[in-house]
């Protein structure tokens, strides 16, 4: 109402104004002539005929002058409009008559390295029809009816505008090939109805590898928000594809991690309407340009293998006792160059109850504590401690630092008293390992051995953080930059952080004491790790040293299909570091203890492993948590003269790892050499 | 009215002797200005018709020609009619003049038609018209029959305000009738009559000051009373106050009331020089421009023929309009000298209001732009002014 008090105070001056000039010009008796040359003729002189004429003459100039003023006025202001602003109208007046609507465009397919398709379009028709049909309320019963909908549905289907006005709006999807045969050999019948090719994701597989691959949902409100912001921070000016409310975009996973490659670029069409919107016709049309196919380096044998290996593992868990066990990972990596060739993670989700929208029953599901939290990647975002797993980097540490000597030994009866009776530590096996070595305490898993070492390196002057430092040099503690979303870096402590972590506490509970080393040593205690950090680190003992960032990639496929267009090993170095082992003899003592893992330690898993055909080296772990059944690790690389594959599998609170996991482990080498275990399984080997 | 009686006498017999005259000729018969003026409008205004009438179902081609018609007929009658008598009969044409107002209201004749109850079913006929037409033609020649008594010179107020006073009674019965553009129209006609007979400028300076200070206070009262009741229809219309608003600013809402007038400045700008040419403009075609062929009439004419055509358009009316001020300068009889002003009063308030609506000049009203806009009443009417001064050019002519 602003404009209107405008309007009343702009009046309100005029009145001033005129009210003002009536007081200036007061005593003026001047009549409405403005007759200057007549003016002051005697008015007698006014009288009939011709003479009347003349008096008038001045008004009929005022007059005259009005009828001009006006079409002066006018002639301005056509002159402005149509000869210096024509331009702007005519563009106004063209953005009046044609509107845009996009057509979407097929997603890209996911292939494993062999080229089977593991997440793959599948063609849907859609019967669809412009807005303006909902007028036909005869033609839309008659839709109805060849559908087999409510002629409700069908109208609410006509009139919702979700996919914007001028768009064609879908009415059915899934429609029977027959149905549609109907509907295109009575085209006259049914004008105004158009059918249209959609795709939607299909997985062939079902819930196989539906971690790496990951889902698809409509875009959401914070991302296009992002991309608003880059676009108007103009950093990502260069990227091609906008997204519109309604996109379906990738949303965990590969889908999500290649959004870029995967997502096809939606075709425009032009159509020019009528003033209420109808529309009348098509003027010009991009076709929607398809989505890049991407090769995966999953092996769909080995990622296979992996999952079943990790629920027979979990199986075998159960059996043995331990109900809880339920969730889980595995993850078999080419040693080589950092292709992972399987990823397992339990419990596993169906990514095509993602298509079209979940159900918010099952995404509360899918979300929550009870049913073990599906989405998530153990592989990748699970952080776990390491257990005994980490004894071949604490004996690096030892051995380059000089705290524990290849020749050094410590006799182990089972309870250790290196930092003092009240501070008495059991080793696993309470009936104690007798005198061992740095390679005897790998291969046996002694816990004195590198509690011994721990304590040392608590109290050493000059790397009282040695053992860290070895950790983090085999990539712990930091992110492996693996092309998955959602990695996590598990956790290295050292004094700072606990300083840190804990500053609610008191400086006394704070403080890093010999026993946080103890425990650190063999892998307890606050350290955490990601499976897939250990995998990689394994693959850098493999490997003398020289670890690869493990990714999931392996090319994009070239939109004609004749091969890769992109390679991700070009794409420079994907070295991750090199852990820079001071010396062979360091490398091969610790190899040759994680051999005795394996053919030493316990009978039962060397029976498991003699009937291979390739030597193995690796190691478990059993991690301890109050309250809770222990987790097991085991780790393995193959064939140990020449690496090629390493396994790593985890189960939450699976037991004991040489019991349990090792069978995951086990069952994707037998897959990988064709070998499998024809050894009976055996839960009693408690070895860690 | 004994001097207004003597000025019809020496006329009439003026006439006699020019019409007795062996060097009576065309152009004394016929003032050419205005035939050409008139002639030409009609011709443009027909071809822009029938441009509308291939897409718009409402602009009937046969209609227009019907009205264009009966619109001669009406001319011709009224160039052989003297109507000097009408100067004596100022009390009764004011009362036909009320009669017409009010027509409309009069069960049997009534006609509805765009949610304005203006129009009345001719008996016999059948066909519909809108009296406020003729109303305004009407008050324009009581008004010159006021006006003429007082021979170019108003001497007291009481005499002035007796002129105000009359020109109310039929300003006020239209807009109580509902037509707010045919009363802004009668008015502007009605005030060019009274200044012309001699008014004093202070006076009529004061009478626009009252009237501008009464508009504010009703918009003032209206905003305040709206803040109270919170209708929104108290005193004005919802949507008389939605165009004014609209007019202040077009950008403010064009999905409304705003739409038209966006609409009608699209036509109007993208016209260009030529314009679109004859069946091209795409804002009348596809429906975006409302009213294409009645009160938008302009901004279809200027789509189509650009800003040339709007210029021959402007340059006929002028025409029409300086030859009307020509004949009234020329005319011996006062009484017909205020009768033309008046005409040229309500063309020049029509024209500049329907023209600077589409343009953005003015807020919008529903009146016809003369001799161009489709409806046959308006034809008619504008068709029998011609007439009327035809006649006068014929009789009253001092050569």
């Amino acid at each position: 109402m602003s404009a209107q008090l405008l309007v009343v105070i702009a009046g309100l001056i005029l009145v001033a104004a005129i009210v003002g000039s009536l007081i200036f010009m007061r005593g003026y008796s001047g009549r409405f002539t403005f007759d200057t040359k007549n003016g002051t003729r005697p008015r007698a002189a006014e009288g009939e005929g011709n003479t009347q004429g003349l008096a008038y003459k001045g008004r009929f100039t005022l007059l005259s002058a009005g009828v001009a003023a006006m079409f002066t006025t006018l002639l301005v202001k056509l002159w402005s409009m149509q000869m210096v602003s024509s331009d702007h109208y005519d563009e106004l007046a063209v953005q009046n008559q044609t509107r845009t609507v996009t057509t979407s465009a097929p997603r890209g397919r996911i292939l494993d390295r062999n080229g089977n398709e593991l997440v793959r379009n599948r063609a849907s028709l859609a019967v669809t029809a412009y807005r303006d049909l909902r007028e036909d309320t005869v033609l839309v019963r008659h839709i109805a009816n060849v559908l087999g909908m409510p002629y409700i549905a069908v109208m609410r289907n006509i009139q919702d505008n979700t996919e914007g006005a001028q768009a064609r709006h879908t009415i059915a999807t899934d429609v029977r090939r027959s149905t549609v045969a109907y509907i295109q050999e009575h085209a006259g019948e049914f004008s105004g109805v158009y059918i249209e090719d959609r795709t939607e994701r299909e997985y062939p597989y079902g819930t196989l590898a539906c971690h790496v691959l990951g889902y698809t949902g409509t875009v959401t409100q914070e991302q296009l928000q992002t991309q608003q912001e880059l676009i108007d921070s103009g950093e990502d000016s260069a990227s091609s594809i906008v997204y519109q409310s309604g996109d379906i975009v990738g949303q965990a996973g590969v889908e999500s991690q290649y959004e870029n490659l995967l997502q096809g670029i939606r075709g425009e069409q032009t159509v020019t309407v009528d003033s209420v919107g109808n529309v009348t016709g098509q003027v010009g049309e991009v076709p929607p340009r398809p989505g890049t196919d991407i090769k995966l380096t999953l092996d769909l044998t080995i990622q296979r293998a992996c999952e079943e290996g990790l629920a027979y593992a979990i199986n075998i868990s159960q059996q043995a006792g331990y109900a809880n066990a339920r969730n889980g990972a595995c993850v078999c990596m080419d040693c080589t160059n950092g292709e992972i060739l399987g990823l397992a993670s339990a419990p596993v989700f169906d990514p095509s109850a993602f298509v079209g929208g979940i159900s918010s029953d099952l995404w509360s599901e899918l979300n929550s504590e009870e049913s073990g939290n599906p989405l998530l990647n153990r592989v990748v975002s699970g952080q776990y401690m390491s257990a005994s797993t980490i004894k071949p980097f604490s004996a690096f540490a030892g051995l380059e630092y000089g705290i524990y000597p290849a020749t050094r030994t410590t006799t182990c009866t089972g309870w250790w008293t290196g930092n003092g009776e009240a501070y008495g530590k059991w080793c696993w096996n309470h009936s104690g390992h007798g005198t061992l070595n740095l390679q005897g305490g790998i291969t046996w898993s002694c816990d004195p051995v590198f509690y011994d070492m721990g304590k040392d390196f608590y109290y050493d002057k000059d790397n009282p953080e040695g053992l860290q430092e070895m950790f983090r040099r085999w990539g712990l503690g930091s992110k492996t930059g693996v092309d998955l979303p959602a990695e996590a870096s598990g956790r290295v402590p050292d004094a700072a952080w606990k300083n840190e972590h804990f500053s609610d506490y008191s400086a006394e509970d704070r403080a890093w004491n010999p026993g946080d080393m103890t425990n650190i040593v063999i892998g307890q205690g606050d350290i955490l790790v990601t499976p897939l950090q250990m995998a990689t680190a394994y693959a850098g003992i493999a490997m003398g040293g020289l670890e690869q960032t493990p990714h999931i990639l392996l090319s994009a496929v070239s939109r004609d299909g004749s091969g890769d267009a992109y390679l991700y090993n070009e794409t420079g170095s994907k070295e991750r570091l090199t852990a820079s082992i001071n010396s062979d003899d360091d490398l091969s003592l610790v190899k040759a203890g994680l051999r005795g893992v394996i053919y030493e330690e316990s009978p039962s898993c060397a029976a498991h492993f003699n009937n291979l055909s390739v030597k193995v080296e690796g190691k478990s772990g059993t991690g301890e948590r109050s309250n809770e059944d222990p987790y097991a690790w085991f780790i393995v690389y193959a064939p140990a003269d020449d690496p090629k594959y390493v396994i790593a599998c985890l189960l939450e609170e699976g037991g004991f790892g040489a019991s349990t996991a090792m069978y995951a482990t086990r069952q994707v080498l037998g897959v990988i050499y064709n070998e499998p275990d024809n050894v009976p399984v055996t839960t009693t080997d408690q070895t860690r | 009215m004994p001097p207004a009686k003597g000025a019809a006498a020496s006329s009439l017999k003026h006439v006699n002797k020019k019409l007795s005259s062996s060097r009576s000729t065309f152009r004394q018969q016929v003032h050419l200005g205005v035939l050409i003026a008139w002639i030409g409008l009609i011709a443009f205004g027909t071809v822009i018709i029938w441009s509308a009438s291939l897409t718009n179902p409402e602009a009937s081609f046969s209609r227009h020609l019907l009205g264009i018609g009966l619109g001669a007929c009406a001319a011709i009658v009224m160039w052989n009619l003297n109507l000097s008598n009408l100067a004596n009969l100022s009390s009764v044409l004011m009362a036909v003049d009320i009669v017409l107002i009010f027509l409309p209201f009069v069960p049997g004749l009534s006609v509805t038609a765009k949610g304005m109850t203006g129009w009345i079913k001719i008996p016999l006929i059948g066909l519909n018209f809108q009296p406020v037409e003729l109303v305004k033609i009407v008050t324009i020649f009581y008004m010159s029959a006021l006006g003429a008594q007082y021979h170019g010179s108003i001497d007291s107020v009481k005499e002035y305000l007796k002129l105000c006073g009359m020109l109310a009674v039929p300003f006020i019965c239209v807009i109580i009738q509902g037509d707010l553009g045919s009363s802004l129209v009668i008015f502007v006609s009605g005030a060019i009559i009274i200044m012309m007979s001699g008014a004093r400028k202070e006076w009529v300076l004061a009478t626009l000051a009252i009237i501008i200070g009464l508009v504010s206070l009703i918009l003032a009262t209206d905003s305040i009373v709206d803040g109270i009741v919170g209708d929104g229809n108290s005193l004005i219309q919802d949507y008389q106050m939605n165009r004014l608003l609209v007019f202040l600013d077009p950008e403010a809402d064009t999905s409304r009331a705003g739409y038209n007038l966006q609409q009608s400045l699209i036509a109007v700008g993208s016209g260009g020089f030529f314009g679109k040419g004859l069946g091209n403009a795409t804002q009348s075609a596809a429906g975006f421009l409302p009213e294409s062929h009645t009160d938008f009439v302009f901004a279809l004419l200027s789509e189509t023929f650009g800003f040339a055509g709007a210029f021959v358009l402007l340059a006929l009316f002028a025409l029409l309009m300086f030859s009307t001020i020509r004949v009234a300068i020329k005319c011996d009889s006062l009484f017909y000298k205020l009768v033309c002003v008046g005409f040229v009063g309500m063309w020049l308030f029509q024209i500049f209001e329907n023209i600077g609506m589409c343009i953005g000049l003015m807020p919008i009203t529903g009146i016809p732009l003369p001799f161009i806009s489709f409806g046959s009443s308006s034809m008619i009417v504008q068709c029998l002014v011609i007439g009327i001064i035809q006649s006068i050019w014929r009789r009253h002519a001092a050569q």
